[in-house]
């Protein structure tokens, strides 16, 4: 992948597009504090522009900060993003003309862990990652080791149905091909293992997992679909839930939370990214995600001129629930 | 926080919430009562204005409450007083059934029906069936406190 030419082209795009007053501001990645790290970077300025940055380690979906911003905005996105970013223009919550979208051709995001677990080294071991054909290498003091992108790339990554974005203005790079086709089933291990137990099991796995909750609502303030000026969380009259982190209580939110967003949810993973306590939140919201395919044969943010899931129905839809 | 979670299985009866809409299932309930058709006396009916209003938060909670099954009733595909209420239904609980299912909720305790006004039968058997089915899966003690962090068991 060059990301080297894709960076030069995004400097050169983002800060014409200042210039020229076609934004007021841009939204895209720059290193962040840590090794192998990004962080968002929100400008207006244009000396700030030779601060971004695009490699392999861009894992926010930016699309959040857009309910936020006011103006004309430029913003970075991968293909999972440009589906949030879509279903925010189904949701009227952006309107196309004030974005301006600068398109990555996106073939995966590292997930370090993955990185560090498969080298045995920390992060602060690690000299350099690089993208071979289609390996991934890690230098570490004295040697360097080859791993299969599979094994190194986020879970939903290996599921990936759109790695270059279909609604973009411009297009950083050439079209990446999807190692979503063959790796569908890698991107579910987590979901296929817990299906299989029984129903009492899988309700005292998600019990367990929701005991670690603080309920900070990192996943909720990440979660570009998660856009409600006022969330049923803190809501008073009526109290649906006690602020106080009780696992039942962590339960009915984060099942609540994932049926507010099905059909907003484009499986991009940053739920379970943001989690200070690793629940698997990815395995809540992929299997929604699926529901809603297998149900409705929709997908979350591939089309921005047909009405949001929920918003809408068929009279055709599926009757095997009622009796 | 279930109610009767002491009692014995045998003497056991479980408890059912009902949201029903007012122009049909509602009034199907009313017409059991007048025509004196006889219906599990377990259930607590809530009447909403159409079924469409029935939030699936409020089914999450009615479970966490302690009730062992929920039923949502509305009119017929075609029949809704406000036109298209029912269909939203349909989908937001098609939904929020299967997803309660992939996290471990018996399917047979939430129920999805549609009861006309004049179908006071259908209604009491709905009711019936219910009331077997959720007697073969047991009380409901989803979200009882019994366990704890470390996975021991201590007395509620």
């Amino acid at each position: 992948m060059k990301y080297g030419e894709m960076e030069q082209k995004l400097r050169r795009e983002a800060r014409a597009l200042l210039k020229e007053g076609r934004v007021d501001i841009i939204i895209g990645f720059e290193n962040g504090s840590l090794k192998f790290t990004t962080t968002p970077l929100i400008t207006s300025d244009e000396a700030d522009i030779d601060r971004l940055v695009i490699n392999p380690f861009i894992n926010n979906n930016l699309s959040v900060f857009l309910t936020e911003t006011k103006g004309r905005v430029g913003i970075v996105v991968k293909g999972c993003d440009s589906r949030s970013l879509v279903s925010l223009l189904q949701d009227n919550k952006v309107t196309r003309d004030d974005v301006v979208i600068l398109g990555i051709p996106c073939p995966g995001i590292i997930d370090l862990d993955k990185v560090e677990q498969l080298a045995g080294k920390e992060r602060d071991e690690i000299i350099d990652i690089s993208w071979a054909e289609a390996s991934v290498v890690v230098a570490v003091e004295g040697e360097r080791k080859e791993f299969p992108i599979q094994e190194v790339l986020y879970d939903n990554c290996l599921g990936c149905e759109l790695p270059t974005p279909k609604e973009y203005d411009i297009l950083l790079g050439e079209p990446a091909s999807s190692i979503g086709v063959d790796n569908q089933a890698d991107s579910l291990t987590k979901i296929k293992q817990l299906k299989d137990k029984p129903p009492e099991q899988r309700w005292s796995y998600w019990r367990n997992e929701f005991n670690r909750c603080l309920r900070c609502y990192a996943c909720r303030n990440i979660c570009p679909a998660c856009f409600c000026k006022r969330c049923f969380v803190e809501e008073s009259e009526p109290q649906w839930l006690l602020p106080v982190p009780k696992w039942q209580d962590n339960l009915i939110f984060q099942v609540t939370r994932n049926i507010h967003v099905v059909g907003r949810c484009t499986d991009c993973g940053e739920c379970e990214r943001a989690c200070p306590v690793n629940i698997p939140l990815r395995s809540l919201s992929r299997e929604m995600y699926q529901i809603a395919d297998e149900l409705f044969h929709y997908k979350a943010g591939m089309d921005k001129d047909i009405p949001p899931l929920m918003a809408t129905y068929e009279i055709t839809d599926s009757e095997d629930l009622v009796k | 926080m279930s109610v009767n979670m002491n009692k014995e299985a045998s003497t056991w009866e479980p408890r059912l919430l009902g949201f029903l809409c007012q122009w049909c299932s509602y009034a199907a309930a009313d017409l059991a009562g007048t025509s004196r058709q006889k219906y599990p006396a377990n259930i607590r009916i809530i009447r909403v204005p159409c079924s469409g209003r029935v939030d699936p938060l409020f089914i999450i909670r009615v479970l966490c409450l302690g009730f062992d099954g929920v039923l949502v009733s509305g009119c017929h595909p075609g029949d809704c007083h406000y036109q298209t209420g029912n269909y939203y239904t349909r989908r937001r609980m098609s939904i929020t059934k299967k997803f309660l299912e992939y996290l471990g909720v018996e399917p047979q305790r939430v129920t999805l029906s549609w009861v006309s006004a004049s179908e006071a039968g259908k209604l009491t058997e709905l009711l019936s069936e219910m009331n077997k089915e959720i007697k073969k899966i047991g009380p409901n003690r989803l979200f009882a406190d019994e366990i704890r962090r470390n996975g021991t068991e201590t007395s509620p």
